[in-house]
């Protein structure tokens, strides 16, 4: 059977391609900061517990207060780039995941026990004692299966050719194990969140300095140093990733066509940089290295993801509906504007907080 | 079609969806209401100075926001995951159009979790009134998110005009958006009571948990009354179709309406009584109580709504398995197997027949019918279907059915799905229904008859050659199981004298004492005696099934008593209603005919589930009803409820969609006990004989119940019209051309084939009907006005020569007697049966004096 026969019809969009094109992007970017934060932090605070199981390392402390906000934003940042991949690949996302339907709604009970584990990991954190180490694996664990299902799903809509398997499975219990890139991609990912837990977590003392000098500037080198040691760790896991593709894709990436090459050189050299700087204790430019970094990889995907998808479709294929809705893009964009100077005000409030309760 | 589908079964049919979205919907609607309510409370602790109640609001900010973030939040999600993997095609509609309310959904949400947890991080640590303006904030993006998403799912129930113009805001402000948001708004004020209760009846403090609990009552009886004004609204908003199919005439909604109006003043009964100074223990239980009420509550809501667009997810675009209204046709002609994306089976083999009907299954069933799940489970809906009775219900489903989509399949696709729910999900090959008459014919002959001598003619005959009755009026009356026995006594001579006094007539079964006995009374306008058979049975004493029992009539001199003539005819009763072809069941007698109590029993649990009536209670009571109580039935003389409509359109009207794929009359065979291959056969006169058959004179299903429906669509009922939409004429070019017409007293007329009494010109008398009663065949005279054109044609359906599946002069016995011939009484010229001589003059009617055309 001819894979591409299997490939649904898409529905028309209300806009050009390009504008969610643009949103898919820009949201992803933010999710998986925010994603990797989350994942990251979580697995260095279980890391830091096992290493000293005695005490109560400020880390963790750290980690127990802000999980439960990356949780949130991590899933409400995912929300955006989901709906926009929808519209632009819907055809492909829907097929892939009802495929593996039985596993992908199971995401959905993981994020919960991962979130109320966060919660009490979180509220209870002192009366828990050394059971913060087993409620920490109850946050860590499905948080490394979510990601993994990620994983298959991305991959699996990815390539019509394994869909067939549907025939034999229609239960929606497939995964795409087969599929070469599948863990070389997965480690790419668990290792990159490490890296940004690590950031997150210098970044966060970075903030807090001013309480407690001495052991802020040793988080703040702690949290470094995990980002650069997983940095490092990347250059082996994130080559590895690069050589499972498909020779045909691979070269694109290398020197096949200038854009592809352009956007991996510039990530590689501003992720070795971020490594120097990261060495450096130089915060804000590690930062913003690798927030550019994530951004570009982010690009890079997309690339794979469409050299993919090259046989059968891209995304400027789709045809735009009759009834446009550039007047409702204009909305949702002022929307957004407000919707950021509210947040900002309400940050802004909250960072006016005293310590303790006023009258 | 477009999409690959989970193959669920235990979970199929929407299980997973409802299971969500009822935590969702519920948590979601709290996340709302019980934001304002934290705002409010707070502001109330502010005035009254009460550290308790600040303390009471943090520590209920705490539960709100781990509810509500988490399994609010994530279970938000899950929805959306859930409906991508059951119903992409919609999902993608939905994503597409509405991309930008979504997106605009999404930037509130995002606001929403900002303010909460600054929020509830700063309680007592920033000023009064700015945390007051936080949780503002938050009520504000929580009643925002609500009005996007109120604005999508009002599209799927009330697309309104956006079916026409595609455009975003006309489906988003839809029919029933204003009304929605009301409802919804409400709803989730009081939904902020309700759970307040959960946290209210936790307080320590008596005095403040007496006032906090009764604070928390308020939130939830004061807007019930705005609550169910907004519930009328909306009812009121809904179009009018779609207004009666939800609370008039989708069945599987009426437990939810029902649970809705049941648990109203339960929940605020409960209000009340929790505002009474109770136990702590005591209020703690009723909160929880409370909380499941709510969530019924709720619940019945939702499901009203969403089985309301029902047989759609996108009212009047897409049905409920994904198929587009408008690509139902293209479908149906390119066929499931054959045009659907993802099926492995394209053409039917032995072999692939079962794989091949799971696949239509999936495709077209499964999005709404588990297997062996809670959710509309198809296992117990074919326990009564065989192979036919299966076809039926596809044919129908759309049209007579109209809580279930059109059967998107070709026929290939309908053997498939045969072979799978029939063999394969139930392990039991259809068999086919056992036809055949068991009855020997008992033995009659005619009596005697002298050319020469004999001095009166009389001849009988039954106003309905063919006769149905039911025998299952212990569950309902469908129809009036009596038969009237009609005879005129001549007597003899060159000018032969009807006679109308001296003699009395009288009847009586000729071989079997079960007939009845009895005698007949003048007619009070013609020269014609008649008796109404009320009991007439077709089961003899000994067993059996007599469709054609021999009545003797005697006429004799009424003084004297001397026996003046006598005749035998037959008094046909039929009871072979083949109900059970869909409605499941056996035959009540000896396997070949009879409405049995399962059958019966079915019948009215239909008409109980479609027609939210509760026929089956009542005939279980010992009451049952008659259909005529609210279907007029001329025939029954049962003026019935009037704004009904009449038995014969309600019938003929409701189940012709489920038949009109059948040839000509035998979807006539399949209710009426005119199948040839069955144990009556009654239609069985000349018309028969000659290869006509129901549809010549009454047109085919569609036609007929067209005919009838049109008449009470006239008449000025809206269902008669409903149900003509869903038929397609077939004889007549188009529904206008048909005439309309009131059942038993515009029928076919037999001139219209028989113009002048000639021989017909053409074969199908349908379209033209009689117009008064005089006009009816068994009421008509001959041109004399003085003898009924049956005394010497035998009743309709049976006119002479008649071929009786008994013996094939059985009918004839009248015919034999007078002149020894089964043509009507005269006919070859016979003018000496009555007046002795032969006659010139065609006095009965034109084209009398011939020879019998078709001659055995």
């Amino acid at each position: 059977m001819d894979p591409a026969a299997l490939i649904p019809t898409p529905d028309t969009i209300p806009v050009a391609w390009g504008w969610f094109q643009f949103l898919l992007m820009l949201t992803f970017v933010l999710h998986l900061l925010l994603m990797n934060a989350m994942l990251g932090g979580a697995i260095i605070a279980l890391t830091t517990h096992l290493v000293k199981p005695e005490g109560s390392p400020v880390i963790c402390r750290q980690m127990a207060h802000k999980l439960t906000y990356l949780i949130a934003f991590a899933v409400n940042f995912g929300v955006a780039p989901l709906l926009f991949l929808q519209v632009l690949y819907g055809q492909f996302f829907y097929t892939s995941t009802i495929l593996m339907a039985r596993h992908w709604l199971t995401i959905i009970a993981l994020l919960i026990l991962a979130y109320y584990s966060a919660y009490i990991y979180h509220l209870k954190y002192k009366a828990l004692g050394a059971g913060r180490v087993r409620v920490l694996w109850l946050v860590v664990t499905p948080l490394l299966v979510i990601g993994f299902l990620f994983s298959n799903n991305m991959t699996l809509m990815l390539n019509p050719e394994a869909w067939q398997q549907y025939f034999s499975q229609a239960n929606g219990t497939l995964l795409n194990l087969n599929e070469p890139t599948l863990l070389p991609r997965y480690l790419h990912f668990v290792v990159a969140s490490v890296a940004i837990g690590g950031l997150f977590i210098a970044l966060l003392n970075h903030f807090s300095r001013h309480e407690n000098n001495a052991g802020a500037e040793r988080r703040i080198a702690t949290g470094l140093n995990w980002f650069c040691g997983a940095t490092l760790v990347q250059l082996g896991a994130g080559t590895m990733f690069f050589l499972s593709l498909p020779a045909h894709i691979r070269q694109l990436f290398l020197g096949g066509e200038t854009l592809p090459t352009t956007l991996l050189l510039l990530g590689v050299i501003t992720a070795l940089a971020a490594i120097v700087l990261g060495f450096r204790r130089k915060i804000w430019a590690t930062v913003t290295a690798t927030i550019t970094v994530v951004t570009l990889m982010a690009l890079v995907r997309d690339l794979v993801r469409r050299a993919y998808l090259a046989p059968y479709f891209k995304p400027a294929d789709l045809v735009v509906a009759p009834q446009t809705q550039y007047g409702l893009l204009a909305l949702f964009f002022v929307l957004l504007v407000i919707t950021i100077g509210i947040v900002i005000y309400l940050l802004r409030l909250a960072a006016t907080a005293t310590e303790e309760a006023q009258s | 079609m477009n999409y690959p589908i989970w193959q669920l079964d235990f979970a199929g049919g929407g299980l997973l969806i409802a299971a969500i979205a009822v935590f969702h919907v519920y948590i979601s609607h709290f996340a709302i209401g019980g934001g304002l309510f934290l705002v409010l409370t707070e502001m109330k602790g502010y005035r009254e100075e009460s550290p308790a109640i600040l303390d009471y609001v943090k520590r209920h900010a705490r539960f709100f926001m781990l509810l509500t973030l988490v399994l609010g939040g994530m279970t938000g999600v899950a929805i959306w995951f859930t409906i991508g993997l059951l119903t992409p095609t919609a999902t993608s509609t939905l994503i597409h159009n509405f991309v930008f309310g979504w997106a605009i959904e999404w930037l509130f949400f995002a606001g929403e979790i900002v303010a909460l947890f600054v929020y509830y991080n700063t309680f007592g640590r920033i000023s009064r009134r700015d945390h007051l303006r936080v949780g503002w904030l938050y009520f504000l993006f929580a009643w925002l998110s609500l009005f996007v998403i109120n604005g999508i799912i009002g599209f799927m129930l009330t697309p309104g005009d956006w079916l026409t113009t595609h455009n975003f805001w006309d489906g988003f402000y839809n029919p029933s958006f204003w009304p929605a948001l009301a409802l919804r708004t409400c709803l989730a004020l009081m939904l902020a009571g309700l759970f307040g209760f959960v946290t209210a009846t936790t307080i320590k403090d008596p005095d403040l948990r007496e006032k906090m609990v009764r604070y928390c009552a308020l939130w939830l009886l004061a807007p019930f009354y705005f609550f169910l004004a907004s519930a009328y609204w909306y009812q009121q908003v809904l179009p009018q179709s779609l207004f009666d199919f939800i609370f008039h005439r989708a069945p599987e909604l009426a437990p939810y309406i029902k649970t809705f109006l049941i648990v109203s003043p339960i929940l605020f009964s409960g209000g009340l009584l929790l505002a009474i100074r109770l136990p702590a223990k005591i209020q703690k239980t009723m909160a929880a109580a409370m909380l499941i009420l709510g969530i019924i509550y709720m619940g019945s809501f939702e499901f009203i709504r969403e089985g309301g667009r029902k047989p759609y997810i996108i009212y009047n675009h897409t049905y409920s398995n994904s198929i587009a209204k408008s690509d139902v046709a293209q479908v149906r002609a390119d066929g499931v197997l054959r045009s659907a994306r993802w099926i492995e089976n394209r053409t039917l083999t032995d072999d692939n027949r079962l794989a091949a009907g799971r696949e239509v299954y999936n495709t077209l069933c499964l999005s709404c019918h588990s297997i062996g799940g809670p959710m509309n489970d198809i296992l117990p809906r074919l326990a009564k279907l065989t192979p036919f009775s299966l076809n039926a219900k596809l044919q129908g489903m759309g049209r007579a059915d109209t809580y279930m989509p059109p059967f998107a399949g070709d026929n290939q696709d309908r053997q498939a799905l045969t072979a799978f729910l029939l063999e394969g999900l139930r392990d039991k090959t259809g068999t086919p229904t056992p036809a055949s008459s068991t009855l020997a014919a008992d033995a009659t002959a005619p009596y005697p008859f002298d050319i020469e001598k004999s001095e009166y003619v009389l001849l009988a005959w039954a106003d309905y050659g063919l006769h149905e009755i039911s025998d299952a009026d212990h569950l309902f009356g469908l129809l009036p199981s009596a038969n009237r026995l009609n005879a005129q006594l001549i007597r003899r001579g060159e000018l032969p004298e009807l006679i109308g006094q001296g003699v009395k007539l009288s009847f009586k079964g000729a071989t079997d004492s079960h007939l009845p006995v009895g005698t007949l009374s003048k007619h009070r306008e013609d020269i014609l005696y008649t008796a109404v058979l009320p009991e007439l049975s077709p089961y003899p004493q000994a067993g059996g099934y007599q469709p054609y029992p021999v009545l003797t009539v005697e006429a004799r001199d009424e003084e004297s008593g001397e026996l003046l003539a006598a005749v035998k005819t037959v008094m046909p009763v039929a009871s072979e209603l083949g109900c059970k072809n869909c409605h499941g069941g056996d035959w009540r007698v000896d396997g070949t005919t009879g409405l049995s109590d399962a059958t019966g029993r079915d019948i009215l649990a239909a008409h109980d589930r479609l027609s939210r009536t509760d026929l089956l209670a009542r005939a279980d009571n010992g009451q049952p009803v008659a259909c005529s109580q609210c279907h007029s039935d001329p025939r029954a003389d049962a003026p019935g409820d009037l704004a009904r409509l009449n038995l014969s359109a309600a019938i003929h009207g409701f189940h012709g969609p489920f038949v009109d794929d059948m040839e000509g009359a035998a979807a006539c065979h399949l209710c009426h006990a005119t199948d040839p291959n069955g144990a009556s056969q009654s239609f069985r006169g000349i018309h028969h004989e000659i290869g006509l058959d129901c549809t010549n004179c009454h047109g085919n299903i569609s036609d007929h119940a067209i005919s009838l429906l049109l008449a009470e669509e006239e008449a000025g009922k809206p269902e008669a019209a409903r149900l003509i939409k869903e038929l397609v004429a077939d004889n007549s070019e188009n529904n206008e051309k048909i005439h309309p017409r009131q059942p038993w007293l515009n029928e076919p007329d037999c001139l219209t084939c028989h113009e002048d009494f000639a021989p017909p010109a053409t074969e199908s008398a349908f379209n033209q009907w009689t117009t008064t009663r005089g006009e009816l065949y068994r009421n008509r005279t001959d041109n004399s006005g003085m003898i009924r054109c049956a005394a010497c044609h035998n009743g309709p359906h049976a006119i002479y020569p008649t071929n009786n599946p008994l013996a094939a002069d059985r009918d004839n016995l009248i015919p034999r007697q007078y002149q020894n011939t089964p043509y009507p009484v005269g006919a070859d010229k016979n003018c000496r049966v009555c007046h002795t001589i032969d006659m010139e003059d065609e006095m009965h009617h034109p084209n009398s004096l011939r020879m019998m055309r078709n001659r055995r």
